[in-house]
């Protein structure tokens, strides 16, 4: 493990340098450098396409970077399986939910304490005397998480038929339940009504605030990321183009061109 | 009124949890249970060995294959070669002096550790893929089966299997051999239920149903795959031991073909993939329906009513069970017990038509 | 060296002659991405069809192929209308049971109905082998390899006609190909109308070789093991993998069979598998990205 990184010194707990991720010849990510300090809610915004998700699938393991480096908590983690990633303390949610389908809501959340589970078959086997205490302790964290996020209503449905909101929320619940201490939202409030919006906004700081968390949040909304993000990054084609305050980076002019002259750029 | 829903509530996580929550349910659970230990007394030896045991002893091993194609969706079409291992197996360990007891666990691990490196080849390419590896495992331990004299028995090809005591019980009267596979077929229900509520098989589903969200919350995919495979060849194993012991007495390779791959897939699938009542009505089902056909076409044959030579008599087995598994594809794809539940659900409701769940 | 080349031959003749029974899978796989494992059991029928009509109807024999080749084309057509069809957009493991079901019934059907004596299937092909220098080969392998060798051939021409680029089309993107109006279901049908066509060929040359009764539906293993060798979605892979498979089938149990008392062809057959599965799935023609989970 290298440690040697510097960067932790001035609160840095994520810092990307010089990721690049090439699909065939599409270059998606050409070189970012981010660093996202403990403590903090950092925006990632960007037009469709810039490749705000393939860095967040870099940090998560599921599209190793080519080039550069993923350090956590001064550890490099980019050559980490995702499920290495997992037990590092990173949770996160997907852009098109990812739920298991037939499971209940309740099944969904607990299987987020995966990484601090002893699943085997002998335990189950035994369940009365060996499974069933850990089921139970577990199943304790997990309510306390439906309470945070008002889940009690739906605890026993299926996932697949409660709403595609309350799904979001599910999936907050379940990367929750892994007690992250860095927290990856990928367009949690996509889709979603002015009123579920802003019950997500509270949802999401009221779970920073009870765990702790370093959050990096995309999202579209740009009211939703003025309120909340204390710092953001703008990607655009694979670079980034700003980083700053929220408000100070929209009035950057790269920023104001990457949006309003794409269409002309994609000509 | 049959099923009373009113007044169930759960004030502990245990409760909520317990395996069946609907107070008939356990009822009916207790009764069958008690209906089986009393089998001895009320069923004749014929019915008790020869329908009871045998359906009791396949129904554990649906069961072991249900967990891995249905709760771990890894598909497995040589299911009876892992069986052979753990008959084999467990003779030859009792042969060579050890207990019964003792050959069990044996038997369940040598087929666990042989299945798991055929797993191991295919669990990283798509499903297809998977279905050939084990196929092709069939066909090699047949082949290994048949052609070393040291395991299938010298010239003749069957091999005794030998007189034990299971837990200071002589496994030699029609009972104490019913027990047994009754026994085991307990172990393994309760053991794939309990499974199916704790993380283990969280974790097995989650693989099955989105492997990519199942990795980042931490499970690692292959790892619970081969798990899938290791639990269920153990069970597999165990249950050809309790196949030959309890039930053969006297096993040959062609006990453990690729029909009976087959036929144990057809059992999984006909009762309902992943199901645990499934596996008992899909073995039940798959046993019985050919011989109850070909009593049906023998009987119209006999009274006249239509003519059929004894050679299509003879097939009428095969055509049934591939129509069967046909039709159940085409037209309940979720099998016996999908039907067993929408039966319940209405009962469950009776008087009225709806209700929630 | 001459029983080398006999069992090298005769091997790479027998290994032809499973191109065809794999030509049907192969056939089927690249439009709908369907394992037929019923391909076995539908040269069986093929067989049996011919032996139908040249034995007890007493048709000449070259038109009972033709009309077999017929029956089984609307076998095929008739198998993806009225059960595959219905099983689209359902788990792999739902339609490869399925070809399995139909596997089954059609072996319980065939014998059940003719009788499970073998009935031999006479081609005209004379017995006496062909004898090249020292080495004898048998002529019904002959003349299979070489139909074999024309089968693959009008395949792959036929992949370039019209109809063809439409099942190629199908197979490379189901969706997008609606979209442009190729159809879909019609060019499925088709290719299951020429897997039977291939099946009948192969049931009358293997019919002639090892007489008409269920065994011929065993025929499937090592076609299995020709198509995952040679690659699902690849046509020439057939041939290739068709060749390697008899080949090492033939030479291998030539060998060892004396030693260990026999069998080790399916041994053969298994470990194509097992190996090609471990260090190529996808095969040595198919495409990469068949194998993806
Ligand atoms: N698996 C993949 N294979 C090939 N190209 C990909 C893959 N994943 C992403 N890309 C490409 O990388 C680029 C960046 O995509 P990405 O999904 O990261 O964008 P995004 O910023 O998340 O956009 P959106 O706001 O629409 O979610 C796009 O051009 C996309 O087509
Ligand atoms: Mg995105």
């Amino acid at each position: 493990m290298d440690t040697t990184d510097q960067t932790t010194h001035d609160g840095v707990t994520l810092a990307c340098e010089q990721v690049v991720r090439r699909f065939g010849g599409l270059k998606a990510l050409k070189g970012i450098d981010l660093g996202i300090r403990q403590g903090e809610i950092f925006g990632l915004v960007g037009p469709n396409g810039s490749g705000k998700t393939t860095l967040v699938n870099a940090v998560t393991g599921f599209y190793p970077p080519q080039e550069g480096r993923i350090v956590f908590e001064g550890a490099a983690i980019n050559h980490l399986k995702p499920y290495q990633v997992a037990s590092r303390g990173i949770a996160r949610t997907f852009q098109n939910v990812a739920l298991f389908k037939g499971m209940s809501v309740l099944d969904n959340i607990l299987l987020g304490r995966h990484i601090f589970m002893r699943p085997s078959a002998l335990a189950s086997l035994f369940y009365w005397w060996w499974a069933q205490k850990e089921e139970v302790a577990h199943r304790r964290q997990v309510e306390e998480i439906i309470d945070l996020l008002q889940l009690e209503s739906v605890r026993d449905e299926p996932v697949d038929v409660i709403p595609l909101g309350m799904q979001k929320r599910v999936e907050l619940a379940r990367a929750l339940a892994a007690e992250p201490r860095f927290l990856i939202l990928d367009e949690p409030m996509a889709g979603m009504n002015q009123e579920e919006k802003e019950y997500m906004v509270r949802f999401i700081l009221d779970a920073q605030e009870a765990l702790n968390l370093t959050i990096l949040l995309i999202e579209h909304h740009m009211d939703v990321v003025t309120a909340i993000c204390d710092r953001v990054a703008v990607l655009n084609n694979g670079e980034k183009i700003a980083e700053g305050t929220a408000r100070d980076a929209i009035k950057d002019p790269a920023v104001v061109a990457a949006y309003i002259g794409k269409s002309n750029d994609a000509a | 009124m049959f099923y009373r829903l009113s007044g169930v509530h759960h004030t502990r996580y245990e409760t909520a949890r317990r395996l069946w929550p609907v107070p008939t349910d356990r009822w009916q659970v207790w009764i069958l249970l008690a209906l089986a230990v009393a089998a001895p007394l009320y069923m004749s030896d014929l019915y008790l060995s020869s329908y009871m045991l045998p359906w009791l002893v396949w129904s554990a091993a649906a069961l072991s294959l249900t967990l891995l194609m249905g709760i771990a969706g890894q598909l497995h079409f040589g299911f009876a070669a892992v069986m052979a291992i753990g008959a084999y197996s467990s003779i030859h360990i009792v042969r060579a002096g050890w207990p019964f007891e003792i050959a069990l666990i044996g038997a369940g691990l040598t087929a666990a550790f042989i299945g798991c490196l055929f797993g191991a080849a295919a669990l990283r390419v798509k499903g297809l893929y998977l279905v050939m590896a084990t196929l092709a495992m069939q066909y090699l331990v047949d082949w290994v089966i048949i052609n070393v004299p040291a395991i299938s028995g010298g010239a003749q090809a069957t091999l005794q299997t030998p007189d034990v005591t299971f837990l200071f019980v002589p496994m030699q009267s029609d009972a104490a051999l019913y027990y047994g596979a009754l026994l085991w077929a307990v172990i393994v229900t309760l053991l794939v239920l309990n499974i199916k509520r704790t993380s283990f098989g969280r974790a097995l589903v989650a693989v099955r149903d989105k492997d990519y969200a199942a990795s980042i919350i931490g499970v690692n995919s292959f790892k619970y795959k081969l798990l899938a495979f290791f639990t269920s060849s153990f069970l597999g194993g165990v249950s050809g031991a309790v196949l030959a012991f309890c039930y053969y007495q006297a096993v040959t390779p062609e006990q453990f073909g690729f029909n009976v791959s087959i036929q144990l897939v057809a059992m999984v699938l006909v009762g309902g993939l992943g199901s645990v009542i499934g596996a008992y009505l899909g073995a039940g089902f798959v046993l019985l329906a050919p011989i109850f056909l070909t009593n049906v076409v023998a009987y119209a044959a006999i009274q006249g009513w239509l003519s059929v030579s004894t050679n299509l008599l003879a097939h009428i087995p095969l055509m049934a069970y591939g129509a069967l598994i046909i039709g159940f594809l085409l037209f309940e794809p979720l099998g016996l017990a999908k039907i067993y539940d929408n039966i319940r659900k209405y009962f469950l409701v009776w008087p009225f038509r709806h209700s929630r769940s | 060296m001459a029983y080398f080349l006999e069992l090298l031959i005769n091997g790479a003749l027998t290994g032809l002659m499973y191109s065809l029974t794999a030509l049907g899978i192969v056939l089927i796989y690249k439009s709908a991405g369907v394992p037929n494992l019923a391909q076995g059991a539908m040269v069986m029928i093929g067989a049996y069809a011919i032996w139908m009509l040249a034995s007890m109807a007493g048709l000449p024999l070259y038109l009972a192929i033709a009309l077999a080749a017929a029956a089984m084309f609307g076998f095929g057509l008739l198998a993806e209308r009225l059960l595959l069809r219905k099983m689209v957009g359902q788990p792999i493991i739902m339609i490869v049971m399925l070809t399995l079901g139909l596997e089954i019934f059609l072996r319980g059907l065939g014998p059940g109905l003719l009788g499970a004596s073998p009935k031999s299937l006479d081609l005209g092909i004379p017995l006496t082998p062909v004898i090249v220098g020292d080495v004898f080969i048998n002529r019904d392998y002959l003349v299979g390899g070489i139909v074999a060798m024309i089968l693959v051939g009008l395949s792959l021409l036929f992949f370039r006609t019209r109809l063809g680029t439409k099942l190629r089309a199908v197979s490379d993107d189901h969706v997008s190909s609606w979209s442009v109006g190729i159809s879909v279901e019609r060019a499925v049908g088709i290719s299951w109308g020429l897997a039977g066509i291939s099946a009948v060929a192969a049931g009358a040359l293997w019919g002639s070789v090892q007489g008409v009764d269920w065994t011929l539906s065993t025929l499937l293993f090592p076609a299995v093991a020709v198509v995952i060798l040679g690659g699902l979605d690849s046509i020439i892979g057939v041939l290739v993998a068709g060749l390697i498979v008899g080949i090492l089938g033939s030479v291998i149990p030539g060998y060892v069979d004396p030693i260990v008392g026999g069998g080790t062809r399916d041994v053969v057959t298994s470990l194509i598998i097992l190996f090609t599965i471990m260090i190529r799935p996808h095969g040595i023609f198919g495409r990469e990205d068949i194998e993806r989970v």
